[in-house]
Order: C-alpha cells, then structure tokens, then sequence
C-alpha cells in the first residue's frame, strides 16, 4: 500500500480493528454537534470534519467516572476487591492536534507525585492518530500556546487531508507505524500550510500579569458573567480535576473517581462551611491561574493547547479566550508605559 | 433598536435609577454595565440567546444594586414565576423588553410571545404577534413512540451527559441554595456521571421544574452534549396546562399549581 489512502480504505482499517475486539473512537455526527464517540460501525466516524468536536478525546484515558476499588460490607468486616483492568487495545483517529497534544501535559499530572495506574494503563494501550487541522474559527488560539495545526505532540501517527476523499498518512511514532504497517510514511512533510489562527496573545505576557495581579478588579469586571457551569472543564483537553466518592448502599458499593471542576462552588467548600473562592470571579481566575501560571512554573509547558472549546460550550459565550486577550492588551498598555528591563 | 437600547440604559444609569443594567454585550454575550459611559457596549441583535433572568437571583449580582434587565417576551415569562415565588421584588426592578422576530434558535418557531407585556418600557415593534398553530415538534414526535423506544431513546441521549451541570446554572428557576445534586450528607443523587446518576439526576430536575418552567430552552441550548433536555421540561408542561390550565409565567394573575390548592383540582390521574 502507498502511504495515501482513501477513505473508503480508512474505513476498511477502522472496520478490521472493531472486528479485530478494539475499541476505537472518533469523531461521530450526533444531532447537529460533532462528538468523539466510541464506534459501533466505521462507517459512524467522520474522518474529515469541517469542525472540532465538542467534546476532547481525554475521558478515553480518564474517563469521567471510574470505579476505583470496590467493597461489601460483610458484618463488621470490610471486604474490598480490585477493578478488573481492561486491557483492549484502544484507537482514537481523526483527532485533532489541540486534543492529542493534552495528552503528554496530563502525563505530568497523572505521574508526578503518584502514578495514576489507570490513567498510564490507558495510555499504554492507546494508538492516537490525528488528523493535520485544516481549518480554524474564531475561538481557536492554538498558535498563542505554543502548538499549531500540524503539531505532533501525543499524535502516534497523523493524517493529512488531500483532498478528494484521499490523506496521507504519517507515522510519527512505533506504535503509528504498527498500526499502518507500510501505509505510512516516516519522511518528514514539509509544514506551513498557511492555515493556522493567527497569534490572538503573548502568553509569557500573560504569565507575567498573573503573578502581578492576583488582586484586580479586572477579574470581576471580565468574568461576573460566569454562571458556574462545567461546561468548559469536561469539554477541555486538559483540565483534569476529579472527585472521588463512595458510591452505593447498605451491602457494599464502589469509591469512585469522578471528573470535578473549579468552577463549581462546591469544589472549594470546606466542612466548616468557609468557602475560600466564594464567588464567581475568584473561580476563573484560579482557572486562568492553573492553566497560564502554576502548571506552567511546575511543568513548563501551558496547561491549554487553545482548542477554544472553552467559549464554543460556554453558554455565555466566555472561555478563555476573551479573558486572556484582555489581561494580554492590559500588560501591553503596562509595559509600554515601564518597559520591561531585559 | 440597539440606539435606543443603549439611550435607555444610559439614562438609568445617569439618573442613579438603577446601578446595573443587565443586558446583551458583543456577540449577544451577556453583559453586566454598572457605569453610564459603558452603555454604548449593549447589543441587541440575533445572537442574544441567553435568558438573561438566570442573573437576578445570583448573589454577585444582586450585590452590584438595583437592577434594570433586558428581556425577550420568552425570557420575560420568567420573571413572572420568580415574582409569584418571591425571588424577585418586580417593583424593584426595571424591566426593559425588546420586542423580538426570533433570534437565532430553532425555539422562536414555536415563539407564542413575540412582543413583552409586562415590561417598563419596549422598545421596538415586532412584525409577528403569535406564530400560527406550531405543526408536529420533537415532543410531539416522541410521544408518539412507545415507552420502550422513549426509554432507549432516553438512554442514548443520558450516556453523553457529563454532569457538568450547564442545565441547572443557565436555569432562571433553579435557583436553589443547595441544590439536591450537591446534597452531600448523605447524598440524594449519585454524583457519577453513570447511567444511574444520569436519569437520577435528569428526571429529579425535570419534576422540579414541572409547573415552572417556562419553556425558554436555555437547558437545551448550553448542554454540550447536544441533550434536548428541554423536551422533558416541556412533556410536564403539557401535562400542567392539560390537567390544570396553566401556563408557567403567561398570566401573573393566575395562581401556581403548586402554589395554590382547590377542592375541585383533579385527583383520578394519581394512582
């Protein structure tokens, strides 16, 4: 086979991991939004879509709830057992770069002071084939971050959209290459389609009013709006946060791992009943905080890969985005009146 | 019609009538300006989808002072059942209503209040006063499947909820202190995003809003999973106007069902 393939031998592939017992997920069209869904059929997946799902492919490496031990109350005894790990190979293609390139962030989080079992078991079993981004709108910002629309980080292999139902296929990593065998090349592509998002801010800019103005009426002047959904957290790539709790009844029941977010007030609540982010504003600016200051200092790298689904899913139309321009343009105006010293 | 908008809110801003004018910003994003010099940034245009209501009752808000909102017809009806379940002194509060064609949501096809009617002020005039008998709609189509096919379709749709709660916080009558989701000791509803705690979560939601909601589809609209959750609210609603003859936030004369008790109200449909 030549390293370019043809949908319908896309779907063929696709076809032959379902049947081989894989799991594989990809972008699927539900009602009028694009979501990465587990496939039942390859004919579900749509390989080249105008837009970027709605969701992020991370719940197939953490999964939005997840038992993590089980237990039964025997008398007064306690009898606990282990959550039988599965060990399906598992497929993710037509990905787009901004969600693969999570994945290498939150493996700093799920190995960095404990290893998260079943977070880099996911991992391991994981092939995550990415499709080179074509297209952007006005909410994606990847290039302000540091990726870009052919970005390669945590792709194990990456598609390229020629166009009539043809792509060209890439192997960046072992696992890439095994999963197309020959129909990959390995050769460097030359880059620079033209159509990444221009630059919308500086986020080393940024960093350096975070540290500055932890106290600013910036923060309730841009995010009072904020009505403290979740929406942003579980459809990033990279937010992580989770809860875990005992689930079940008198017999026995399960402590499980289930996604968090900071912007609910709850995340903060202490059992004395002090909340410590009483309101709103002090809840995005954590948000900002986590995503352009403390993940950055700690693991060097912005924790955002500026898939913009943060203002898409926000009924309010805010995400991070806007919030960031405004604090970018506000550091501007600041060193332009003390410029900064090199 | 944004001119207008705009010279309204100045003037109550200015005239220290009101310290914040809840309104539509760029973009339709909601806007909250506090200061007359800023009225200049309200919009009024088809992206002004959000019910803007859902502010009234938040505490950060309310801090900022007296409040002036900028309300659709559809928005309005909310404003009636927070009065009527005193959450908001509707003296205390300037009401500017935009009369609306539609925006850009597929609910304004079904849009029985073009014009606001209980509004201090309206600005505009809308072409359209009723739309005509709404023809066969999603609820309709549902209900005409049987149960088993509801339930399986109930179920697809709960497996993509991820329980981020975008339902409940864009909802201008949930406003509970603590809502029962987050009942902790001991808790009420599974937290998982499970099947379990899906339907546990949405079905409690819906009955507490049935005789409430009034039907302005923002649960709909902020779901990231695409869940039509607005088509549970609206099955109750039916069933409200049906056995009651209520309407949620249509008439601030007319009593809440569950506000209100009568020696004649139906009992043979319990049981």
């Amino acid at each position: 086979m030549s390293p370019v393939l043809s949908v319908a031998e896309l779907s063929e592939l696709v076809a032959g991991w379902i049947g081989q017992g894989k799991f594989v997920a990809a972008p699927v069209q539900v009602g009028d939004r694009l979501m990465y869904q587990a496939l039942a059929t390859a004919g579900q997946a749509v390989f080249a879509p105008k837009r970027r799902p709605s969701n992020s492919i991370k719940e197939f490496f953490f999964p939005r709830h997840e038992p993590i031990f089980r237990y039964r109350l025997e008398g007064k005894e306690i009898a606990l057992s282990d959550v039988i790990p599965e060990e399906c190979e598992q497929i993710v293609i037509a990905a787009k770069p901004c969600d693969a390139a999570a994945l290498p962030i939150l493996d700093h989080v799920f190995n960095w002071d404990f290893e998260d079992g079943f977070y880099t078991a996911r991992r391991a079993r994981t092939t995550v084939v990415t499709l080179a981004c074509a297209a952007h709108d006005d909410a994606c910002f990847c290039t302000s971050v540091g990726a870009g629309p052919e970005d390669e980080s945590g792709s194990d292999a990456m598609l390229f959209d020629l166009g009539d139902g043809k792509f060209e296929v890439r192997a960046i990593t072992e696992k890439g290459r095994a999963l197309f065998g020959g129909a990959a090349s390995t050769e460097p592509r030359p880059s620079g389609s033209g159509l990444a998002a221009e630059k919308k801010f500086d986020a080393a800019r940024v960093a350096r009013y975070l540290e500055a103005n932890f106290e600013s009426p910036l923060w309730k002047e841009l995010t009072l709006t904020c009505l403290g959904c979740g929406a942003c957290a579980y459809t990033c790539p990279t937010c992580h946060c989770f809860d875990i709790v005992d689930e079940g009844n008198a017999a026995g029941g399960s402590r499980v791992k289930n996604w968090d977010s900071c912007q609910f007030p709850f995340f903060t609540l202490h059992a004395s009943g002090h909340n410590p982010r009483a309101v709103q504003p002090q809840r995005q600016r954590q948000r900002l905080f986590h995503k352009f200051l403390i993940y950055p200092q700690k693991f060097n790298a912005v924790l955002c890969t500026g898939c913009g689904n943060c203002e898409r899913n926000c009924p309010v139309g805010l995400g991070v985005l806007k919030v960031l321009e405004a604090i970018d343009g506000e550091q501007r105006r600041r060193d332009e009146k003390e410029p900064v010293q090199a | 019609m944004t001119e207008r908008l705009r010279q309204s809110a100045r003037r109550l801003l200015e005239e220290g009538k009101v310290q914040v004018v809840i309104g539509y910003g760029a973009a339709g994003r909601p806007a909250l300006i506090t200061r007359a010099e800023d009225a200049g940034k309200l919009e009024w245009n088809d992206r002004c989808l959000a019910n803007l209501a859902v502010y009234l009752t938040r505490k950060d808000v309310k801090a900022l002072g007296k409040a002036a909102i900028v309300v659709k017809g559809c928005d309005e009806r909310a404003l009636v059942v927070l009065e009527k379940e005193s959450q908001i002194d509707r003296a205390a509060l300037y009401v500017i209503g935009m009369a609306c064609d539609g925006v850009d949501a597929p609910k304004c096809a079904r849009c029985q209040v073009h014009l606001p009617r209980f509004a201090d002020e309206v600005i505009g005039e809308a072409a359209q006063t009723a739309t005509a008998a709404p023809g066969p709609n999603g609820l309709d189509r549902l209900m005409a499947k049987s149960s088993a096919e509801r339930w399986a379709f109930w179920s697809g749709e709960f497996a993509r909820c991820v329980k981020c709660y975008a339902c409940r916080q864009v909802c201008p009558l949930c406003y509970c202190e603590r809502c029962i989701a987050d009942k902790n000791r001991p808790v009420v509803i599974d937290t998982s995003a499970s099947p379990k705690g899906n339907f546990a979560w949405h079905i409690t939601r819906a009955f507490h809003l049935a005789a409430r909601c009034v039907g302005c589809g923002e649960c709909t609209r902020a779901c990231p999973a695409g869940i039509p959750l607005g088509l549970l609210n609206r099955s109750l609603a039916q069933a409200t106007e049906e056995h009651f003859g209520y309407r949620p936030g249509m008439d601030p004369q007319a009593e809440p069902v569950f506000g209100a008790w009568s020696p004649s109200d139906k009992e043979d449909f319990i049981g």
